[in-house]
């Protein structure tokens, strides 16, 4: 049971580490993205779009939200090769991260959409608002409060979810982790220092978001 | 390629690999299960401190804050590795489904602290004040008047949790615990198309998480919490 914590090791290789991490977030705001404009979609497909084209997207987002995501990228990695369709292993995450963000944006987003009362459209016609302009001042400002902080909840979980593309040999932050970790085999530590830095850049990024859902879109997010 | 599958189908759905998915199916379902139960109890015990106001108390408190702010911003993944490393390190002998149990519990208590701490905030002050007012105890409190109120809100995102947590066993895969992912690249390295092996594994996936997913839907709506001042 004598186990020493010894970083020294550990220390040189913080920046090759952080590196990581900014290839961590990178993914995980190009999947983002990405999915914002899946579920644009999907949730605008959901609101006006014909019953087949409706249950079409339900199948699609009932899919991606109940099998894991991990398996899904499998499939797509090992699997669609046989079709003749072969993907670097980036590639094969930023897709499966992407589809699987859609799914769940699909979800925020039209939650978001039926926020909207209709009378609040109404009362805009009756002030004498053009149809831009209540999109401009009473659609979009409602929106945004009500949907700011279910994303930026659904961007930091997203950002925990890079982890997975390690398995795949992308090299971000628990894919350089477990390189560091078969250099030095110092494991627990590199994995420490791993866990610290998502435990930071998590932690700043929920204040920043929260910063910036107060303070444009009124949203009620508490600080800390 | 649809012809390959096809051909393999047959032998893929063989007595020993039904059977070997089958075992794989029943561990992903009670890796999650088993830590979503004890996470639901430690997290219990450690939202229930959080309330305390005893100044003796403080330290566990701030220890508790810490715990369940960190590991709910750690991957699943990395808490895996970590765990898996230190117990290594430390030379205890377990099993992977007992490394990948205790990982799980971790993050599941992390996760379910906050989620009774919402629930215990969602009863009205008023109602902590009567208590108060009548003589009870903190944990009479408990018992009588806020947990009779507060489960309703609590329970239906802890069994949508219980649901997401279904998919993040996949990971405990990694660490050789055989469950679903683990069985489905079992197969694929045998030789099976990864498509009808993967294309299986999801599909086992779904059958597990979508009827839980409705029924925690469907429990949600039935126990919408009714406002009580």
């Amino acid at each position: 049971m004598n186990f020493i914590l010894d970083f020294s090791v550990i220390w040189p290789r913080v920046p090759y580490l952080l590196g990581g991490a900014w290839l961590s977030l990178q993914i995980a705001f190009l999947a983002f993205c990405g999915g914002m404009v899946i579920g644009l979609f999907g949730a605008m497909a959901k609101s006006y779009a014909g019953r087949w084209v409706r249950s079409a997207v339900d199948a699609y987002v009932s899919f991606f939200t109940n099998t894991p995501q991990l398996v899904q990228i499998y499939f797509i990695f090992f699997a669609l090769p046989e079709w003749g369709i072969l993907l670097s292993p980036y590639a094969a995450v930023l897709i499966g991260m992407t589809l699987n963000a859609g799914a769940y944006l699909t979800q925020v987003q039209l939650a978001g959409f039926t926020s909207v009362h209709r009378a609040e459209i109404e009362a805009a016609e009756t002030l004498g608002f053009t149809r831009m302009q209540s999109v401009r001042f009473v659609i979009f400002p409602h929106v945004m409060r009500t949907l700011f902080p279910p994303l930026s909840n659904l961007y930091i979980l997203m950002t925990l979810g890079t982890s997975m593309a390690a398995v795949f040999g992308v090299e971000e932050l628990t894919g350089r982790a477990l390189n560091v970790n078969s250099e030095t085999f110092r494991s627990v530590e590199v994995f420490l220092v791993a866990a610290v830095i998502y435990i930071v850049i998590t932690f700043v990024a929920t204040l920043l978001l929260a910063g910036v859902g107060r303070r444009f879109f009124r949203a009620q997010m508490k600080l800390l | 390629m649809l012809q390959q599958i096809i051909d393999q189908a047959p032998k893929f759905f063989g007595y020993y690999n039904v059977l070997f998915l089958l075992q794989a199916f029943a561990a992903t379902f009670l890796l999650s299960l088993a830590g979503c139960v004890l996470g639901f109890a430690l997290g219990f015990v450690l939202a229930v401190t959080r309330r305390t106001a005893d100044w003796r108390l403080a330290p566990l408190r701030v220890v508790m804050i810490v715990f369940t702010e960190a590991f709910r911003r750690i991957p699943f993944l990395v808490t895996l590795m970590l765990v898996f490393f230190a117990f290594q390190a430390l030379k205890l002998d377990v099993s992977m489904f007992a490394v990948a149990l205790f990982s799980v519990c971790l993050i599941a208590t992390a996760f379910i602290t906050e989620i009774v701490r919402a629930g215990l905030d969602s009863v009205h002050r008023n109602q902590w004040d009567a208590a108060a007012a009548m003589n009870f105890g903190y944990l009479e409190t408990l018992r009588y008047i806020v947990v009779p109120q507060a489960w309703k809100v609590m329970l239906p995102p802890a069994f949508s949790f219980f649901v997401l947590f279904i998919k993040d066993t996949a990971l405990a895969s990694q660490i050789g615990v055989v469950e679903l992912t683990f069985a489905g690249k079992v197969l694929a390295n045998k030789g099976f198309p990864a498509a009808l092996t993967f294309g299986t594994v999801l599909v086992l996936y779904f059958v597990l998480s979508w009827p839980l997913a409705r029924f925690g839907r469907w429990m949600g709506v039935k126990l919408a919490p009714t406002r009580t001042r």
